[in-house]
């Protein structure tokens, strides 16, 4: 038999269809595609034990509680334990991995310069903390190593001493406040949000004003104003002029919050001006209430007092420390910078990204980030008891950071403490209020709990709360008569509500892959306002304020007021702004 | 034999701020990385996206709210579904969840021209976390390749993580609260709500709600409410995006 090349032909040819009818091929097909799924450019989540652990956000002054969900001891996803989380708590466990982080700094050769500094310090010349995260169990260490520096000065945004009962109030007029945004705890406002008629005051249609139940669109700067209007101390024809109400609106608002109808009144701070109106109101001990701070240990009470940066002489500062390692309060550059004593002046930042103030400082160092850092959230402005809760880290934080109240404090000589520990301990020896713990949802009075076995259910996500004072006890502050907000030159230029910055890298979703959110280099105005500019959606421009230039991309919106810009950096909010096509 | 089940949502539009917390948690828990340098609102990759939408007036009479839109998990002739040459589309008749197998994606993007809803996303881009972020990632979700179709799957690994807990203790149904997914925990005011559409004791079909383009005839498991008529209209135009953002892109 000869073999010719048709039969090899015919043999190859054969042996291809036979393979078709084979598992073979179709079984190649399968594993080429499971190989893509995980060809090394993609990356593999780590396996391991699932476990939960519990602590409290600290991106904000609300607070959460959170049930990490944890491979190891590596988190990978974060709840709310009382609902849901806002979306800076729901990604904060990437903060570490931002790539904006600071993980090395001078530390040695900051404590070394900042104590030349302080031995050099002139007459007249102070060594300052501005802490923008007041309230803190690290305030208190800072304010103490001020006392005992004795040109120490502790300066921090000034909080007011009341808190809000939304569980009591039946009308709810807030004066541009991000009620439903970042004001106070999510997961307590929305519980009681059916309860209460919400009257939202906004220049602009932010998204509290969108669910509001009333929406009254007002002059920027003219908060006070209405709020002076409705405490009588302005005619309705001299609120409407400042505010651009008309005097039947503003009426009509007065006749609905109207005395003993269980009203509540809030802006951003709650400002003595709406304080007073409260009590006007007769909502003082009901719908908002004086509160106590968590105790302190006895010895604590010779810290230096709360000033105020407005208070401080200008060129008086020559040494000055800023904590941002929490997120807090914006205060503007120009505000701090005139506060520093003239020819070379030593900033310190402490914070845990390159953002923020450290562009203006001689020596950054960085701190540990949520949910890295160990701190103790203040209670919100919607809670009427005082409580007491730690944001215990989930995971280590890297070699090289710096605790900002570790190196204040050995500044100062103060003995290493943990103060967090003694603060519980004292609160544990007060024996009052209760202690709640998320793991078994149990509530218990601290009495009946050991201290050591508080200070591990504090650790452990728990929070103490404590009791709420009787009003009868304080007085109300009172409101003062400012003055109208004068017109201004140019465009108003308005930020949206302070957020945690940066954020993590998943806010792309929210403003590159979406519109949902003003991305940081953006701003919007009114088409008219656009057209007035030269600008269109899109264009790229410069926004040129007294605080600086930014070069931004313009997105036109027809909820914003005219006259008006909305930025999301708090650094651009001016009342006087102008926009430039590049 | 287990009760079969047709798992739907509702979302209260009226309660939704647009805070974009169902949006980032979505992400987190499916291992969707963040946004390509390329990437924008038209090749971005978000399984849950919020809209905002508007009543079309000007200042001050402008009214807007904010409308999450996902897979809206069709019940009856599934347009994906029936257009995939592939069959990575499968409706999962013990769920009633529309699923999507990447493995057997093409990439041919027939499934995202049919969906009426705009809510299936192709991967453009080989996902990239920032470095170190990656130990972040859930390990109940592959992170998918280049080259395929997402979209929501009503978190389906929690699905299986829900039915194994079940299995461990000897029950053949799974507890309501043991399978919620992500957006629905996320959502700090409670605008999103999760459940079984057979099961008379939940509202989530509550007779004055209404489906995102209803006269398409597709049965959609997601079910909208609000009090306002005219996001009721908007809702059912084809694209839930108001006039001006439109502009705005254009």
């Amino acid at each position: 038999m000869t073999t010719t090349r048709r039969d090899i032909f015919k043999f190859a040819g054969g042996s291809a269809l036979g393979a078709l009818l084979t598992p073979a091929p179709w079984r190649l097909i399968t594993d080429t595609a499971l190989w893509s799924e995980n060809w090394p450019g993609i990356p593999r989540p780590a396996r391991g034990e699932i476990r939960a652990k519990f602590t409290h956000c600290s991106l904000c002054p609300a607070g959460c509680a959170v049930r990490a969900r944890c491979v190891g001891e590596q988190p990978v996803s974060l709840a709310g334990v009382r609902g849901g989380l806002c979306p800076f708590g729901v990604t904060g466990h990437q903060l570490p991995y931002h790539p904006a982080r600071l993980r090395q700094g001078p530390v040695s050769e900051a404590m070394a310069a900042v104590a030349d500094a302080i031995a050099k310090c002139g007459p007249g010349e102070r060594v300052a903390v501005l802490d923008l995260r007041p309230g803190r169990t690290a305030s208190w260490t800072a304010r103490r190593a001020m006392a005992v520096l004795k040109n120490g000065w502790y300066i921090a945004p000034v909080q007011s001493p009341v808190a809000v009962d939304l569980t009591k109030a039946r009308t709810v007029l807030s004066l541009s406040a991000p009620l439903l945004e970042r004001w106070g705890t999510p997961a307590n406002v929305f519980a009681v949000r059916d309860g209460f008629r919400l009257i939202q005051a906004d220049p602009v249609e932010s998204r509290t004003a969108a669910l509001a139940d009333l929406w009254l669109p007002i002059r920027p700067g003219s908060e006070e104003a209405l709020a002076l209007g409705l405490a009588g101390q302005l005619t309705s024809a001299e609120t409407a002029a400042m505010t651009g109400l008309s005097e039947h609106q503003i009426e009509s608002v007065g006749q609905t919050i109207g005395f003993g109808r269980l009203s509540l009144v809030i802006d951003r701070a709650m400002s003595p001006a709406v304080v007073a109106l409260n009590v006007k109101l007769g909502g003082w001990g009901r719908t908002i209430v004086p509160r106590a701070e968590a105790p302190v240990p006895p010895e604590w009470k010779k810290a230096a007092p709360v000033t105020d940066l407005a208070a401080v002489p200008d060129r008086s500062i020559r040494v000055l420390l800023i904590d941002e390692s929490a997120p807090g309060e914006y205060l503007p550059w120009d505000a701090i910078e005139k506060k520093l004593a003239a020819g070379n002046p030593l900033v310190v930042v402490f914070a845990w990204s390159a953002n923020g103030y450290g562009r203006y400082a001689k020596y950054v160092l960085p701190t540990p980030v949520y949910p890295e850092a160990t701190d103790d959230i203040p209670p919100a402005i919607d809670s009427p008891a005082p409580c007491f809760r730690i944001a215990a880290p989930l995971l280590a934080a890297p070699a090289g950071v710096v605790t900002p109240s570790e190196f204040i404090a050995s500044l100062a000589g103060l003995p290493p403490a943990d103060a967090l520990r003694e603060r519980a301990r004292a609160i544990h020896q007060g024996g009052r209020g209760t202690l709640v713990t998320y793991a078994d949802a149990k509530s218990v009075p601290v009495k009946e709990v050991k201290p050591d076995d508080f200070w591990k259910a504090l650790n452990a996500g728990g929070c103490w709360v404590g009791q709420a004072l009787p009003p009868a006890n304080f007085r109300a502050p009172v409101g003062q008569a400012l003055p109208p907000a004068n017109p201004s030159q140019g465009l108003v230029v308005l930020a949206t509500p302070p957020a945690p910055s940066p954020a993590s890298p998943l806010f792309t979703k929210l403003y590159q892959e979406s519109d949902l959110l003003l991305a940081p280099n953006c701003i919007a105005l009114h088409p008219q306002d656009a057209a007035r500019c030269g600008v269109s959606a899109g264009n790229r421009a410069t926004l040129e304020t007294p605080n600086g230039k930014w070069s931004v991309r313009i997105l036109t919106d027809s909820s914003v007021r005219p006259g008006v810009v909305l930025a999301a950096r708090p650094e651009m909010a001016s009342a006087s702004g102008k926009v430039v096509r590049v | 034999m287990n009760a079969q089940k047709k798992y739907g949502m509702s979302i209260d539009v009226d309660r939704c701020t647009g805070c974009g917390s169902c949006m980032v948690a979505c992400a987190v828990e499916n291992n969707i990385p963040p946004a390509h340098a390329g990437a924008n609102d038209r090749n971005g990759l978000t399984w849950i996206r919020v809209y905002k939408v508007d009543n079309g007036e000007d200042y001050p009479g402008k009214r807007s709210a904010f409308i999450p839109v996902l897979c809206q998990q069709c019940g009856e002739h599934t347009p994906c579904a029936s257009v995939c040459p592939q069959q990575a589309v499968d409706v999962d008749p013990r769920t009633g969840i529309v699923g999507q197998m990447p493995e057997r994606c093409l990439g041919c993007r027939y499934c995202m021209a049919a969906c009426p809803y705009h809510a299936r996303y192709f991967n453009w881009w080989d996902p990239r976390w920032p470095a170190g972020m990656e130990k972040t990632l859930n390990p109940d979700v592959a992170p998918r390749m280049r080259g395929v179709v997402e979209k929501c799957n009503f978190c389906h690994g929690r699905w299986h993580a829900a039915k194994q807990k079940a299995a461990a203790a000897g029950k053949s149904e799974i507890e309501p609260g043991d399978y919620v997914p992500a957006c629905v925990e996320a959502c700090p005011t409670g605008a999103i709500r999760f459940g079984d559409l057979n099961d008379p004791s939940n509202d989530l079909r509550h007779p004055d709600s209404f489906r995102l383009l209803k006269k398409l005839g597709t049965d959609p498991k997601i079910y909208y409410r609000s009090k306002r008529d005219w996001v009721r209209n908007v809702a059912q135009a084809s694209r839930p995006v108001s006039s001006q953002k439109e502009a705005s892109h254009g």
